[in-house]
């Protein structure tokens, strides 16, 4: 057990831990706060697997934009101060997401797992490859993709503005 | 084509029986007729034999087994034949006036005409089939006379007791025929006898040539000795059951529940008689074999002694005769059991045929005694033999011929042929000869004794003398006829149908001596006071419930087999069909949980259900992959 | 040097854990953060994938942002598409009955 695999494992438990409160607790923003917990944790797998640009762009994007995205809505929809009662589930219901769950972690580990053979040494890939490869091979993808953030800003203004009180679109 | 006649007769006068059963003329026309027809055949056919004569059948095949089908004819058959066709004789004519109020005389007839066919079938057979055919006739016919009077609930139990007793014993003896057959690949009786039998010229050859006792036998091709005994064993559990010997002893007595004259066939010529005519039939093989003799040997000498202690404290004398058929069945049976292997069982067969004899002329004489004086129990008879003259000679000759006194009657001679047999068999030491010997000589001393105490009970005097009204001569006429044989039977060891020794004088005397014990210990009492009464008065309740052994068959066989059967249901209920009725409460829950979910619409469920089926996928292709 | 068990296992946790969220959550906001949970388990995939050297043309650093800019796509319209419907229905909850006549 190397020093990587220490770190990993750190990280790695604080990825699992965070996202198991996020999925479970009844604190609604609560969740949205282990969220970052758990994307932190993963940053932080990232960063040990030498992938230093994505750990960075997962903080800044995630936790930045997208969680407070989240509170935002949260906010918006009314969401209660302490547990949130009007969507508690049954004790059923969340033993069956939990079983669901379960199965997927399984059925991915159990292809996964077979395909972990001992301990290799990390692939570096600098910043500078990356760059090379993203505005070089991936460029095509890389224009698709900033269409399709700008359909995402336009649809999502659409839908969620306030339609016209005087029906002037009509 | 005689023995197909033979067999025929009785058969055809059955069917035509039922045909006409509504007509009581017609049917008695028939059944006196037919059997009377049968009668002339069977002697005809005994004074024609000369050496042994096989009239083939209509040969099949079953695959490797050969069933040719054969019937076969010799003197000692066609002696047997006559006397199972005179007694059938006997009991027709006799039960068109026993019965002639009974409204289901018709099938009485028929029944009976049925039974003699099967009886005839088993003697004249030369196919292990046909015997197990007119076997099994027997044993349904056994059925239907001892239930004749099925409104009663005695004669229900009787009649069912008899069938399920004879039934559980009949698997052995289907098996071990079935067995026999298999191992010759033929079931004709020739064919059977052959390779069973031990080859003991070519072993002696063989080991006097200095071979090893294996390799002799494996040279000479000896069939295995242990398959045999265990087949044979199997064939005599058979013949026990079906002539009541222990451990089957019990149904017999209750048999007495049947009209008197089927009481008469099953007893003197029949059912309980066809076991030695079996096991005389494979007596080459069963000589061979000591297993299976002392087997035998055992059981019937235990239940010659126990049948002749029970047959003395009846207090109803029919039982007192059926006790007595078991004891005497027991007697032939033990000759068979020791006769030495060079003799053969004819000594057996000849004591089945006097038998036969006395034992019809003391059942229908019985008969007609308890008519007139109202009951069976040996109270009620007393001194009822005063009503007809024959009464008082039949019982006399009957009584005397069942104890075996020599010279003078049947029974007496043919009892000495069985003792010297078994002598003989006791001298060579190979086999049961000197257990069967003892039992013999011990049952001779009691069956005199309680010979002793029927014809006293039948005979004392008393005040009011019952009479016989209304009785047709016609049945005079049988039982003068059958006293006459009963006296004079003895003549056919002369016409040498069969093959016995002469018996010395030394074991003459030797058994009126032993007959003479018996009857001064009955005599004990006096002449006038019932001897059971006076020597065995604690011992009768037992033996009115013949040891109490009917209720140790329902302890010992039936209560388990009931509870096997409840625990067999609850399986097939409980557990085998709670998956049958599982899978329609899963169905039924799994509807129902659908519904629910489809009830209200809800997005989470079909998101719920979305994932759940990627995952059983996926599920499913990681185990088709790896 | 660095065992692959630990990403692997991390990941299959992840989407798991993501994936018991998705079917537990009755709120529509909190049924995106099962989601997150689910992305962030591919982009560690993803990522030990490049780690195990076993990637072209740096896909293993490439890939996970596209992947990281989509989410944010997605989660700009769901945002959106919730907030409609808390107007029009004043509710947020899936399971809410007949959910589709209101929104029409």
């Amino acid at each position: 057990m190397t020093a990587l695999d220490t770190a990993f494992a750190a990280s790695g438990v604080l990825a699992v831990v965070g996202g198991l409160l996020a999925v479970t607790t009844r604190h609604v923003v609560h969740a949205a706060l282990w969220l970052v917990v758990a994307l932190l944790g993963v940053a932080g797998s990232l960063l040990v697997l030498g992938a230093e640009l994505v750990a960075l762009v997962l903080v800044l994007v995630y936790v930045g934009a997208v969680v407070v995205l989240v509170l935002f809505a949260l906010m918006l929809t009314r969401a209660p101060i302490g547990p949130d009662l009007a969507h508690a589930v049954g004790p059923w219901r969340a033993v069956g997401a939990g079983l669901l769950g379960l199965a997927t972690a399984g059925l991915l580990a159990s292809v996964l797992v077979p395909l972990a053979d001992g301990s290799v040494s990390r692939a570096e890939i600098s910043t500078d490859q990356v760059a090379e490869q993203l505005f070089g091979t991936w460029v095509w993808p890389f224009e698709l993709l900033s269409l399709l953030l700008l359909a995402a800003l336009v649809g999502a203004l659409t839908v969620a503005r306030r339609p016209d009180p005087g029906g002037t679109a009509s | 084509m005689t023995p197909w006649l033979l067999v025929g007769l009785p058969v055809a006068a059955a069917v035509l029986g039922v045909a006409l059963r509504r007509n009581d003329l017609l049917a008695r026309a028939v059944a006196v007729g037919l059997g009377a027809a049968t009668l002339l055949v069977a002697v005809l056919a005994w004074a024609l034999a000369d050496g042994s004569a096989v009239s083939a059948g209509p040969g099949l095949r079953a695959g490797e087994l050969a069933v040719p089908l054969d019937l076969v004819l010799d003197p000692t058959r066609g002696a047997l034949a006559a006397v199972v066709a005179l007694v059938a004789l006997a009991v027709q004519v006799y039960s068109t006036w026993y019965l002639e109020t009974d409204d289901r005389y018709g099938q009485f007839a028929a029944t009976v005409s049925l039974f003699t066919g099967a009886m005839l079938l088993v003697v004249v057979s030369a196919d292990l089939l046909l015997t197990v055919v007119g076997w099994e006739v027997m044993g349904w016919c056994s059925y239907l006379l001892i239930g004749h009077w099925s409104r009663r609930a005695a004669a229900r139990r009787a009649a069912l007791k008899a069938f399920l007793v004879t039934r559980v014993a009949d698997i052995g003896f289907v098996l071990g025929i079935i067995g026999l057959a298999a191992g010759a690949g033929s079931t004709s009786l020739s064919a059977v006898l052959a390779p069973w039998r031990r080859p003991t010229a070519c072993i002696d050859a063989a080991l006097a040539d200095g071979a090893l006792a294996g390799e002799a036998l494996t040279a000479c091709g000896a069939p295995d000795g242990a398959l045999r005994a265990t087949l044979l064993v199997l064939v005599v559990v058979g013949i026990l059951g079906k002539s009541a010997q222990v451990p089957f002893q019990d149904w017999l007595a209750d048999a007495m529940e049947g009209p008197t004259p089927a009481s008469a066939l099953i007893h003197a010529a029949t059912m309980v008689a066809a076991g030695t005519v079996v096991l005389a039939a494979l007596f080459p093989v069963f000589a061979d074999s000591p297993a299976a003799r002392w087997f035998l040997g055992v059981a019937v000498a235990v239940t010659m002694l126990l049948a002749a202690l029970l047959a003395f404290a009846q207090t109803d004398l029919k039982r007192m005769l059926a006790w007595s058929t078991v004891s005497q069945v027991a007697v032939m049976l033990s000759a068979v059991a020791a006769a030495p292997p060079a003799d053969g069982a004819d000594a057996g067969l000849l004591h089945l045929w006097s038998h036969a004899l006395f034992k019809s002329l003391l059942f229908l004489a019985i008969g007609w005694a308890a008519l007139a004086a109202g009951g069976t129990a040996a109270m009620a008879l007393r001194g009822s033999a005063a009503a007809a003259p024959v009464l008082r000679t039949g019982f006399l000759v009957g009584f005397l011929s069942l104890a075996g006194v020599p010279l003078v009657v049947v029974g007496g001679l043919s009892k000495e042929h069985v003792l010297v047999t078994a002598w003989d068999g006791a001298v060579q030491a190979d086999g049961p000869g000197v257990l069967v010997l003892v039992a013999l000589v011990l049952t001779a001393a009691v069956t005199a004794a309680y010979s002793t105490r029927g014809y006293l009970v039948l005979t004392a005097h008393v005040r009011q003398q019952p009479t016989a009204t209304g009785v047709p001569a016609v049945v005079h006429g049988v039982l003068w006829v059958l006293v006459l044989l009963t006296v004079f039977g003895s003549l056919v060891v002369l016409t040498g149908s069969f093959a016995v020794h002469q018996v010395s004088a030394l074991w003459m005397l030797l058994s009126v001596l032993v007959i003479g014990v018996g009857v001064a210990v009955a005599l004990r009492g006096g002449f006038d006071r019932d001897p059971a009464q006076v020597l065995a008065r604690r011992f009768v309740p037992v033996a009115d419930a013949g040891l109490g052994v009917d209720l140790l068959y329902r302890r010992v066989v039936a209560t388990p087999v009931l509870r096997l059967a409840r625990l067999v249901a609850f399986v097939d209920t409980e557990v085998v069909d709670a998956y049958v009725r599982g899978s329609a409460v899963a169905t039924r829950a799994a509807g129902w949980a659908g519904a629910r979910l489809h009830r209200a619409e809800r997005p989470s469920a079909a998101v719920g259900l979305v994932l759940t089926g990627v995952v059983l996928l996926g599920a499913l292709g990681v185990l088709a992959w790896s | 040097m660095i065992h692959l068990l630990g990403p692997y296992l991390l990941a299959s946790a992840l989407v798991g854990l993501g994936v018991a969220g998705i079917a537990a959550r009755r709120n529509a906001v909190l049924l995106l953060v099962g989601i997150e949970l689910v992305l962030s388990g591919s982009l560690v995939l993803l990522v030990a994938t490049q780690a195990a050297g076993a990637d072209r043309w740096a896909a293993g650093s490439v890939l996970p942002l596209f992947v990281i800019t989509i989410a944010a796509a997605e989660v700009v319209v769901a945002l959106a598409v919730v907030l409609l419907v808390f107007r029009l229905r004043g509710t947020i909850d899936l399971d809410a009955p007949s959910a589709r006549e209101d929104v029409s």
